[in-house]
């Protein structure tokens, strides 16, 4: 995987002399697909065929600087460029720029704190406009306009003096070393700044549903609730596109996609996918290739840290025990999903591989609460000082294999002498001040808490980022650790890859250790699609299907 | 008959009113909201989500929230959808010919089965067939749609592999054909609760105009009784009809709503639990209030019949 | 008291000529039957299962009916269908009689009000009633529980606050076409109070079709909780309840078709027995049934 040390070594600064590089992969990877792009320049007048891509949920968010959710990404992805993003291993590769800046080749200084980038020449927009250095300094001042709806200012606010030095360079300086930009520059994709001109409201500008980028697929037309068709650009600046017209198709229910699949009316099976349950059945079907891939997100069990329950290790450590992970992964979710111990997907650079297993035993599970005191009451429900074992649990309401994980624990937990009820909540009431307020005892939630391929997550685990106690984060147990916050700390203003990864490696280990969330598996989704198409890349770093849909071919 | 006219439309305006009050002040209050969506996104904080609230005036109070929304409406600017940025009209206006398909397809299945059905029950009054459909008509008042429709996909798309499973058309065709093939099973379904309750309304309005003298003397004249029948039914029932059509307008909505979901076709109600589960405000408004309308003007439309026909309620 | 006396008298004779025509009333009598066996069986049933309703065994998951003890198979967790889907009766019947007593109450108060009072008052609140009928019915009931916690008895006020209105229009118009008769008259004139009369005089005297609605409520209830469990907004799991048991059913429609025709047949009988009832208590009341 990524620590193969002989692959990367030209492009990586020796630990000497690179201060401070780019925060978030493994070094700055040029991609033989993104320098090929003479030879790959013809492809987009070539684009044959149409291609359905089907999702669950519907793209409605067509300007990705405003607020979205995955989906939308889908069609960011076919429609615009980002300067550079990440390969399924982590690395960055250049899209708009003619290389990923680094200490090395001069594109950041040694402080970390000016960045110069050069583009590529002769881009153009979808409508034919010239693509130059002021719609990059257009888009990377857009979302910290106090006037525009925007989705974050994570790292664009950290960045001033944005410079237009010609039609293809650009250079700015960070206020302070910040090691997660390059991440967030991974996601952010360049939007038109000829598109705004005279638009008094940027929140409603027409361009918002029409939207105009530099990417391999033109945007054609929506119709809601339906579909949204793209067709090829023809003048693509990278490799491809390869396909004439792709239909992304909104199919809101999972059973029905997956018979358009079987029945041959949808190519690709996007977002949500191929539910677990008919993955042996999908993977005997003739003509298709159905394959599991990791995913970003991982599930768990989040416990309330300031709820007097959860205050001891012991208890925490039981109810993790009391958990028989393996049979709710093999008997409800088909096998699929990977256990793992950590937030951290396993295919990062940054994963600790040595973390403790877990193991289901009850009667450890029961040690533990007899040692520490908690001793079973009348009602056959463990108390100790006054506080009854018992709380509730909660998660969306609807998500039916999640349901059924969530029940079956809570009777694993009645066996050790634990009371859990069951609340479920819609999801926009579960997702709400419920969710970032910290008002539920537990909860099961999946979440991907990492940009890109960047280790750093300090919003979810560093003690001054709860809600509940007036923080801005995320850190919705209300998990404190001095140890993890110094790290944190450490390893936002380490830029060299080798030196962050023991850092984050360690804020894994104690994270485990501590169980303010009892890991439960790392997402893994069953993709199908038709045997001749060939492109789609499972890519933990990127959310969603289409990251690399100029290359996908039938 | 004007200043009856006038009065009910008055009173339908307040009704509407009150409508948009109950359905905004219930949105509002409760909590989460349409930021939810957002919070499981990689990198999210409590500070951006404060940034975006502020910035759609989320957290300003309800009845400002209320009138500010009023006040747009009553000048026909329905908002726009917190999702798309969308005109929540444009957006409803797309979802409207699914779900009008649907509507009007299952309707006509309804209204000709149902009053053959009925009209052959009154006739033969008293036999097996009359009794046994009455009987059917109950017991298809009382199977959940949603359930009627497991069971049809269950049966007709799953084991005899007729018709598709969900969805308005296949991806990538269109034909009419197609939509034809799709259409079938939902409307089948849709069309079940309303051909009951046609078929009891067609039943009681012939033995009506059966018993009157009219039809007993055009029989005595000789005419020949499918063509007395015929005329003088249709001819009879004919607005009542619409009253009733018009009265069971929500009972097809809240139909149409859950036929939707379960054969996933991209109309109205679809749209409706879609931007409910977004918390896609503007866009639940629209639609409490287009539901509201028509059922407002379907009960208006029976009330100006009936006083039409009936001197008797103008003077009430 | 001998106003009441006088007319308690027709009363009780037309409940008499009411009891005797429901008896006669095929129909209504195959209703009760169908309702009084679900009620037994859904509560005394459990009894005579070997399986608990929440007891998870995974090794059993998706048994087919008739097999291994389990009279109508297992469900995703293994656990007896035939067990849940009993338990399930008991909170989808409690939750209807739970709507019908509310909705009963709060529909023959506002429409007792109205119908004595007429005026302004009537107007006020029939047409609060006109509003909450404009609503289509799931429409509501699914904003408010995409909100509130979902209990079993957040439920039942839910459906019950859409499900009040059939029952105060009846009332009101009941009340109104007694207001003016001469026992109201009298009592008036002996000076009683305004909720004495409502309360002792009219309702009573409206008992028939307030009957006849509130058993058509009880069927209604439980299609309603069917949909909003169905879609997801209602009754929780572990909890079962026939709606509940239905959310999901249509994911293993192939696989595991029993999921969703157990407890839709269960549902469809309910109703349909309750309805059967309604229909006979309808006639049974109605004095023109005679005639016919």
């Amino acid at each position: 995987m990524t620590d193969d040390p002989n692959r990367n070594s030209p492009f990586r600064p020796s630990r000497r002399t690179a201060l401070r590089l780019m925060g978030a992969g493994a070094g700055a990877l040029m991609l033989p697909s993104a320098i090929g792009r003479s030879a790959a320049l013809a492809a987009g007048a070539d684009a044959t065929g149409q291609l359905i891509l089907a999702f669950s949920q519907e793209p409605t968010v067509f300007n990705p600087f405003m607020p979205h959710i995955e989906v939308d990404e889908g069609i960011h992805f076919a429609v615009f460029d980002t300067l550079f993003t990440f390969d399924p291993k982590g690395e960055l590769y250049p899209v708009l720029v003619t290389e990923v800046p680094t200490v090395a080749n001069g594109g950041i200084s040694a402080d970390g704190l000016s960045w110069k980038i050069k583009l590529k020449e002769g881009v153009t927009w979808h409508d034919g406009t010239p693509f130059t250095a002021e719609d990059v300094k257009f888009s990377l001042e857009l979302p910290v306009d106090p006037d525009f709806r925007s989705w974050r200012t994570t790292g664009y606010n950290l960045m001033k003096d944005i410079t237009v030095v010609s039609p293809t360079e650009l250079t700015w300086t960070m206020t302070q070393p910040f090691a997660p930009m390059a991440a967030v520059l991974g996601s952010t994709w360049i939007v038109p700044k000829h598109a705004f001109d005279g638009v008094a409201d940027r929140n409603s500008a027409p361009f918002n549903n029409a939207p105009i980028g530099t990417g391999p697929f033109v945007w054609k037309e929506r119709m809601a609730g339906d579909h949204i068709r793209l067709e090829a650009n023809p003048d693509y600046h990278g490799e491809g596109p390869f396909i004439k017209t792709l239909i992304v198709k909104y199919i809101p229910d999972l059973n029905v996609m997956y018979t358009q699949f079987k029945s041959g009316d949808v190519d690709v099976v996007g977002l949500q996918w191929i539910t677990p349950d008919h993955y042996e059945e999908a993977k005997a079907l003739p003509g298709k290739t159905v394959e599991i891939a990791g995913a970003g997100s991982f599930e768990s069990f989040a416990l309330n840290m300031m709820r007097p329950q959860f205050q001891e290790l012991a208890v925490r450590q039981a109810l993790y025990a009391a958990i028989d992970k393996q049979s709710i992964i093999d008997a409800l979710y088909y096998g699929i999903p990977q256990v793992t111990e950590t937030y951290m997907p396993q295919q990062s650079y940054y994963y600790n591989p040595d973390l403790p297993k877990h193991e289901f035993n009850l009667d450890t599970a029961n040690k533990l609460l007899d040692d520490a005191g908690w001793a079973k009451g009348p009602d056959g429900i463990r108390a100790k000082d006054g506080v009854k074992l018992s709380f509730t649990n909660s998660t969306t309401a609807g998500n039916h294999l999640r349901e059924q994980a969530q029940q079956f624990i809570q009777q694993t937990f009645k066996e050790i002498g634990v009371e859990m009820t069951i609340s479920n909540l819609p999801p926009a009431v579960m997702w709400g001040e419920f969710w970032m307020q910290s008002q539920f005892d537990t909860c099961i939630v999946g979440m991907n808490t990492l940009l890109g391929a960047d280790p750093d997550n300090s919003d979810y685990f560093m003690s001054a980022n709860s809600a509940a106690r007036g923080g801005a984060g995320q850190n919705t147990t209300c998990y404190q650790n001095p140890e993890v916050d110094a790290l944190f700390k450490q390893g936002g203003e380490t830029f060299v890859p080798e030196d962050r990864k023991p850092i984050y490696q360690k804020i894994q280990e104690l994270i485990r250790h501590d169980l303010p969330l009892l890991p439960l598996y790392q997402y893994a989704v069953v993709k199908g699609r038709k045997e001749n198409v060939t492109g789609p890349v499972p890519n933990v770093n990127n959310r969603i299907d289409t990251w690399n849909v100029n290359t996908w071919k039938m | 008959m004007l200043r009856y006219v006038l009065g009910r439309l008055w009173q339908s305006a307040i009704l509407l009113l009150l409508v948009s009050f109950i359905g905004f002040v219930v949105l509002s209050l409760a909590p989460g909201g349409p930021l939810s969506q957002f919070a499981l996104s990689p990198g999210m904080t409590q500070e951006q989500l404060d940034r975006i609230a502020e910035q759609m005036g989320l957290n300003r109070p309800v009845i400002i929230q209320y009138l500010e929304w009023l006040r747009h409406m009553l000048a026909g600017n329905w908002g726009v959808s917190y999702r798309d940025g969308q005109p929540v009209l444009k957006i409803i206006g797309s979802h409207l010919f699914a779900t009008l398909l649907l509507m009007v397809t299952s309707t006509i299945l309804a209204v000709s089965i149902g009053s053959t059905i009925g009209i052959v029950s009154a006739i033969r009054r008293g036999s097996v067939f009359d009794y046994t459909m009455t009987v059917l008509a109950m017991v298809a008042l009382s199977i959940p749609t949603f359930w009627f429709g497991l069971v049809a996909i269950y049966v007709f798309s799953l084991n005899l592999g007729w018709f598709p499973a969900g969805n308005m058309y296949t991806a990538g065709d269109g034909s009419i054909l197609d939509y034809a093939r799709h259409l079938v099973l939902p409307a089948m379904v849709l069309a079940l609760v309303d051909l009951a309750i046609w078929s009891r309304y067609m039943r009681t309005a012939t033995l009506n105009v059966i018993n009157q003298d009219f039809v007993r003397t055009a029989r005595a004249k000789g005419l020949p009784r499918r063509r007395v029948l015929f005329k003088h039914i249709v001819g009879n029932a004919l607005i009542p009809m619409i009253t009733l059509a018009g009265l069971q307008l929500p009972t097809l909505l809240g139909g149409a709503l859950v036929t939707e979901t379960v054969f996933t076709w991209p109309g109205m109600g679809r749209l409706f639990l879609d931007s409910l589960g977004y918390s896609d405000y503007p866009v639940v408004m629209g639609l409490l209030m287009t539901s509201a309308i028509f059922v407002v003007i379907g009960n208006l439309a029976a009330d100006l019949t009936i006083a039409l026909i009936d001197p008797r309620v103008r003077l009430e | 008291m001998s106003l009441t006396d006088t007319a308690a008298a027709p009363r009780q004779f037309i409940r008499s000529r009411a009891l005797r025509r429901f008896l006669s009333h095929k129909l209504a009598l195959l209703g009760v039957f169908m309702v009084a066996m679900l009620t037994v069986v859904c509560f005394a049933g459990p009894w005579f299962l070997p399986y608990d309703e929440l007891y998870i065994d995974l090794r059993a998951r998706f048994a087919p009916p008739m097999t291994g003890g389990h009279i109508f198979g297992t469900d995703p967790l293994g656990r007896d269908l035939a067990a849940r889907l009993f338990h399930a009766g008991q909170v989808s019947m409690s939750i209807g009689f739970a709507v019908m007593v509310i909705a009963t109450t709060i529909g023959s108060v506002v429409g007792v009000v109205a119908g004595y009072y007429g005026g302004r008052v009537a107007a006020v609140l029939m047409r609060i009633v006109d509003a909450f009928l404009a609503f289509p019915s799931v429409f509501l009931l699914l904003v408010l529980a995409a909100f509130i916690k979902p209990g079993p008895a957040m439920i039942a006020l839910i459906i019950a606050a859409t499900s009040w209105m059939e029952v105060a229009r009846i009332v009101e118009a009941e009340v109104k076409s007694l207001r003016d008769r001469d026992f109201v008259q009298a009592a008036r004139m002996l000076g009683l109070s305004g909720r004495w009369i409502m309360f002792r005089e009219l309702l009573p005297n409206a008992i028939g079709p307030i009957i006849v609605a509130a058993t058509l409520t009880v069927a209604r209830a439980i299609l309603l909780e069917a949909y909003i469990s169905f879609l997801g907004y209602g009754i929780q799991p572990p909890l079962p309840s026939w709606g509940n048991m239905l959310n999901g059913a249509q994911q293993y429609l192939q696989s595991a078709p029993w999921l969703a025709i157990v407890p839709g047949v269960a549902i469809t009988m309910a109703v349909t027995g309750f309805n059967f009832i309604g229909d006979g208590l309808r006639d049974a009341f109605d004095s023109r049934t005679d005639l016919k």
